[in-house]
């Protein structure tokens, strides 16, 4: 088979180069054959869930066009850690939750808590350098991380990531923010216009 | 008794085909086409052509996990995790399950996926299809490899274009001795930091590049509209199976045309089991099969069997079939059964951003990418292993997910994740494999829940695709830099194993001499002349190119040549 186009449909399916967590994740699933595993389930508690559709709404909030909430992304979050994640990725998430419960963010204005966000996204830069991640390329479009398998990927990381999973593949924010052409029926060559959104598929 | 008699008789047929995959489904057409009544033995389930392609119409948020790997499915589907896409949601229902169809990996591990429905991999092949060049059919012989193929490429070179007119290959012609021109339906485009990257690497390294040939209808001909195919639609949503039959498969094209001769039938859930050698005429005179739900047992008569289940499944069924002239399996006079495992070597490459053409966009999602024919030991070129290999890759812009390694987040973040990105480009090598005796499968002693014995797999890389990985590494990146690209990062994979590009090839060789081959030069087992295998199994090298093309000729010449041999009553 051609690996590239199989591989490059993955992370097209995917809205791109995914560089990943998510493939980092998936990796790790593969290697731990062990089925006790599975029985990781992954729930939130109801500050936890508000928090989480807060911080998913700071990183694609409604405007024009509907946000993450309007997208149902807060419950897909859930829903995907307690599928496709494991035990290392729950707790550094729910770690993340508690860091932001400490902060007092839900009882915070709008301003104080993109500051609060950005200190973590800033402090979660400097924690994945830490982690000494490397990048492996799989295939032409996909790149696996590898790192010790015990951490989990940091909160901010997993947020951001299945946030924008959630939305740009959703009904919602497919249709508000891009060209959908499910069939194009043909292939050509075209020059981009200022401010043209990106077909997707 | 009558009913016993009208039971022979309604599974007696002129041809048993095993297997309804790629080359299957072209024995089917071939030999039905020539006034033979064909049975289709499909392990598998039913997969009907367009109704049964289910996730092909579905629009992303249809797929609950939009796509990804469940970690039930994960643990399920353990081998096929290895490829790094097979397992997704989109396509996961067209892949075998791991747990239910164990293998044993005993040195170097193998990466086995396999897809038993209607069609089997057709369905999920990569539709890249290229031609054996000249050398490829002489290469052993020179360089004392393994044995010499019985045939040249002028023996291949007619079907090869009668097979393309039928499938539909849509490639540029380049008169490249290395990539010999197919039969061609229109190429696809290029996009223009691949027509850049073409033009810099042919000016600065005398490379050609060319737009990938692949089985796809770019401009449908009346032998294609006829059996009900229609345009590539650029979707590019083939592994879920494409209503459109834009793409050649068994379902789409060679099974439609063997059922309108009327002389087809289907046979679903059938494991062919072993083959019943007749001591008497020397001849198989028929198949064995267990109904994989219900696990009867039941067999079929033919004057002649096509064995096209594929490499490793195609070789497993002959070994499992012992007679007293044959106790090491069917046709294994020279022991070579399930040895000399190919693949095509993968997981190595280059890939660059590419800077500029910001305002170059496409329409559509092609379904192809470029491909760089082999320059290595190719003319005055000389390397310190022997052979070489292909690359494909292309360019394409960044979608949304470039978001998640992005700074920043909120509304004009937001915003301009819904404009194209930045390009990029890559490329990855697929290598040539060398064949060796020692990379083989054996039947084990455990059973699997049909009664058949588990195969296990002793098979590992060899000094010389190693030292080529350095090569498909390297050249990679040079090509990139060639063309200006920046940010060059190259791979090379320490962890892939042989099956990981499912090329699966070898596994009973052709040959001239029956001391040292399974297969003559018509692709019949050397001593029993009325079984043909014409898939993977029959090949004596892998070349670099992807091999499907070649398994369809195979086909389509030995069903010839046995329709042949019936007439004149030699089978």
């Amino acid at each position: 088979m051609n690996r590239r186009d199989a591989l490059s449909k993955v992370a097209l399916l995917l809205g791109g180069t995914l560089t990943g967590p998510t493939l980092l994740a998936m990796s790790r699933v593969a290697e731990a054959k062990s089925a006790q595993s599975l029985g990781d389930t992954f729930a939130l508690n109801e500050t936890h869930r508000k928090i989480v559709a807060e911080v998913a709404e700071h990183i694609i909030p409604k405007t024009t066009t509907p946000g993450a909430k309007d997208a149902g992304v807060p419950a897909f979050i859930e829903m995907m850690l307690n599928d496709c994640y494991k035990k290392p990725e729950h707790n550094s998430f729910v770690v993340g939750l508690v860091e932001l419960e400490k902060k007092n963010f839900l009882a915070q204005n709008h301003d104080a808590q993109v500051a609060i966000l950005k200190q973590v996204e800033a402090d979660t830069k400097e924690l994945l350098k830490a982690y000494n991640i490397k990048q492996v390329k799989v295939g032409d479009n996909v790149d696996k991380e590898s790192m010790d398998g015990k951490l989990g990927v940091p909160f901010w990381r997993l947020m951001k990531e299945l946030t924008l999973l959630g939305y740009y593949t959703s009904e919602v924010g497919i249709k508000a923010s891009f060209v959908y052409e499910p069939v194009p029926g043909k292939f050509v060559l075209t020059k981009l216009k200022p401010g043209q959104k990106a077909y997707q598929y | 008794m009558n009913l016993n008699i009208d039971a022979i008789k309604n599974q007696t047929f002129d041809a048993i085909v095993i297997g309804s995959g790629i080359s299957g489904g072209w024995a089917a057409k071939e030999l039905t086409e020539k006034g033979l009544r064909v049975a289709v033995l499909e392990r598998g389930r039913e997969i009907k052509h367009i109704e049964g392609y289910e996730t092909t119409l579905k629009d992303p948020w249809e797929f609950a996990h939009r796509g990804r790997v469940t970690n039930m499915a994960a643990e399920e589907y353990w081998a096929n995790m290895r490829t790094g896409y097979t397992p997704g949601e989109e396509h996961r229902y067209l892949f075998e399950n791991d747990k239910q169809n164990p293998y044993i990996e005993k040195k170097g591990g193998f990466d086995w996926i396999r897809a038993y429905h209607t069609g089997g991999k057709s369905l999920l092949w990569g539709r890249q299809s290229y031609r054996l060049n000249k050398s490829d059919f002489e290469a052993n012989l020179k360089e004392g490899v393994g044995i010499d193929w019985p045939i040249r490429y002028e023996d291949l070179a007619p079907w090869y274009t009668y097979v393309e007119k039928f499938a539909g290959i849509s490639g540029q012609a380049e008169g490249l001795d290395v990539l010999p021109d197919s039969h061609f339906l229109p190429a696809m485009a290029m996009t223009a930091p691949e027509t850049h990257f073409k033009n810099a690497v042919k000016s600065k390294l005398g490379r050609p590049v060319t737009i990938g040939r692949v089985a796809h209808l770019t401009k449908p001909g009346p032998q294609h509209t006829a059996v009900g195919r229609a345009s590539c639609q650029y979707r590019n949503k083939c592994m879920r199976g494409c209503p459109y039959g834009g793409y050649f498969s068994s379902l789409s094209a060679t099974l439609p045309a063997a059922a309108r001769t009327g002389r087809l039938t289907m046979v679903h859930n059938a494991i062919v089991s072993e083959i019943i050698f007749d001591e008497q005429s020397q001849k198989a005179k028929g198949v064995r099969v267990i109904d994989q739900n219900t696990l009867a047992v039941k067999e079929y008569y033919a004057k002649i069997i096509f064995v096209n289940a594929g490499a490793i499944p195609s070789a497993s069924i002959l070994m499992n079939s012992k007679s007293s002239r044959f106790p090491n399996g069917l046709g294994n006079d020279s022991d070579q059964l399930g040895r000399n495992i190919m693949d095509h070597h993968l997981g190595v490459g280059a890939s660059a951003s590419v800077e500029g053409f910001k305002d170059d966009y496409f329409f559509g999602n092609r379904p192809n990418g470029l491909y760089i024919p082999r320059f290595r030991n190719w003319g005055k070129d000389k390397r310190d292993y022997l052979r070489g290999f292909g690359y494909q890759g292309g360019a394409s812009r960044a979608g949304w997910g470039r978001g998640v390694g992005m700074d920043g987040f909120g509304a004009s973040f937001k915003e301009e994740l819904t404009q194209p990105g930045n390009w990029s480009i890559g490329f990855g090598g697929f290598g040539e494999i060398l064949p060796n005796e020692n990379n083989r499968f054996t039947l084990s002693d455990q059973k699997d829940k049909w009664g058949l014995p588990v195969l296990s797999f002793e098979a590992e890389f060899g000094a010389n695709e190693l030292k080529m990985r350095e090569d498909m590494m390297n050249d990679a990146a040079e090509m990139l830099e060639a063309a200006g690209f920046k940010n060059i990062s190259t791979y090379n994979s320490q962890t892939t194993h042989i099956g990981l590009g499912i090329h699966e090839m070898g596994t009973a060789r052709m040959g001239r001499d029956p001391k040292t081959s399974v297969l003559n030069k018509n692709n019949q087992v050397h001593a029993v002349k009325n079984v043909f295998m014409t898939d993977g199994a029959a090949m004596v090298s892998a070349s670099c190119v992807n091999p499907s093309l070649t398994y369809m000729a195979l086909t389509a010449r030995a069903a010839d040549f046995a329709v042949n041999e019936l007439k004149k009553r030699n089978l």
